[in-house]
């Protein structure tokens, strides 16, 4: 009897070390420091695809366009933010990759006013 | 056949392993990943100029009056004229090759000045050139062959002498994406003057078209 209440301790103290620990990790709470960066979880494509943007005669950016987009991303969600040169959001847009023949050019309107000068990068990601 | 049993020391093991995959789970979900496959990537963008003067520069005007005349790549000004069976149009385009952009660079703003040597109660309008031409080459008659917009992109007056500067950032945006910048007809779309404009070859420097440039890349 003695060894079954010592096993059965070890098993609730374990159990609720567990959900501690998932606690503090659903809070965000880790011992390590948060950083942020790219990183590919299993999505249709692994590459950081490049882009162009157009841009009225104002020097406003008027549409963003993402190159060689594989097929294997159509109807995923393609997101753009152009940043300045803090990694401020300047404007944001997104839309659904369509479906198409080999790489896809996506286009992204609907940024606001933003003056290209300003714009230092764009950050992008693709959601499914 | 062995029956397999639950001890309590499995039981202990199956709770703790469980346990620990819950906390797993929670640690994802805490990151936003979920069962959502994301991926996240940035592009940074190289900004510059590239400032073009009469060295880069390539004009002409061309005459109605004397249709296969190239006279007008040497001249020191650019005629434009509206007047009915003598009008005169004019070009001037940029060589953009030493800016060394790639067609996936864009013009962050660009403009072009002009220096009126003769006014008149004209409207210069300015309308894009899309296909390759040369001074020495073109005439009135070549110009029905180049690929011009029909719509003009940017307009002044010429009613004073002196600079004027016109913004000219979508077409310069474009013409990088296309690889070369054939630069613009200049026609006068209203008044009844004949005007002229300095040409590259012009003895006075400030009298010279000239292009601002800046860009990304």
């Amino acid at each position: 009897m003695k060894r079954m209440t010592n096993i059965l301790g070890i098993v609730v103290t374990t159990t609720l070390l567990s959900v501690g620990v998932a606690a503090a990790a659903s809070l965000g709470i880790g011992t390590g420091q948060l950083s942020a960066g790219n990183k590919s979880v299993t999505g249709c494509t692994s590459s950081s695809l490049t882009a162009t943007r157009n841009v009225d005669n104002s020097g406003n950016v008027t549409q963003v366009n993402v190159t060689s987009v594989p097929q294997a991303c159509a109807g995923e969600l393609l997101a753009v933010t152009l940043e300045n040169s803090s990694h401020a959001s300047l404007g944001t847009a997104s839309t659904t990759v369509g479906t198409c023949s080999g790489g896809c050019t996506v286009t992204l309107t609907g940024l606001g006013t933003v003056s290209a000068a300003s714009v230092s990068a764009y950050a992008f990601s693709l959601t499914q | 056949m062995r029956r397999f049993r639950i001890t309590p020391v499995r039981l202990a093991s199956a709770i703790a392993v469980g346990s620990l995959a819950c906390a797993g789970v929670a640690y994802a979900a805490s990151l936003g990943l979920a069962s959502n496959k994301l991926h996240a990537w940035s592009q940074t963008l190289t900004k510059g100029t590239c400032n073009q003067t009469s060295t880069t520069a390539d004009d002409t005007y061309v005459q109605q009056a004397l249709p296969t005349s190239t006279a007008g790549g040497t001249a020191t000004t650019l005629t434009i004229s509206p007047l009915s069976g003598a009008q005169d149009y004019a070009f001037i385009r940029f060589d953009l090759s030493g800016c060394s952009l790639p067609t996936t660079a864009g013009a962050d703003s660009a403009t072009l000045t002009v220096y009126v040597t003769t006014s008149g109660s004209d409207t210069i309008s300015l309308f894009p050139v899309y296909s390759s031409w040369s001074s020495s080459t073109l005439t009135w008659n070549g110009v029905s062959g180049l690929s011009i917009g029909s719509t003009a992109s940017t307009s002044f007056s010429a009613s004073t002498s002196g600079t004027k500067t016109v913004t000219v950032t979508a077409d310069v945006d474009a013409a990088i994406k296309a690889g070369a910048l054939w630069g613009w007809e200049l026609r006068a779309t209203s008044g009844i003057a004949s005007v002229a404009i300095g040409a590259s070859e012009n003895g006075t420097a400030s009298k010279r078209p000239s292009m601002t440039l800046s860009y990304e890349k």
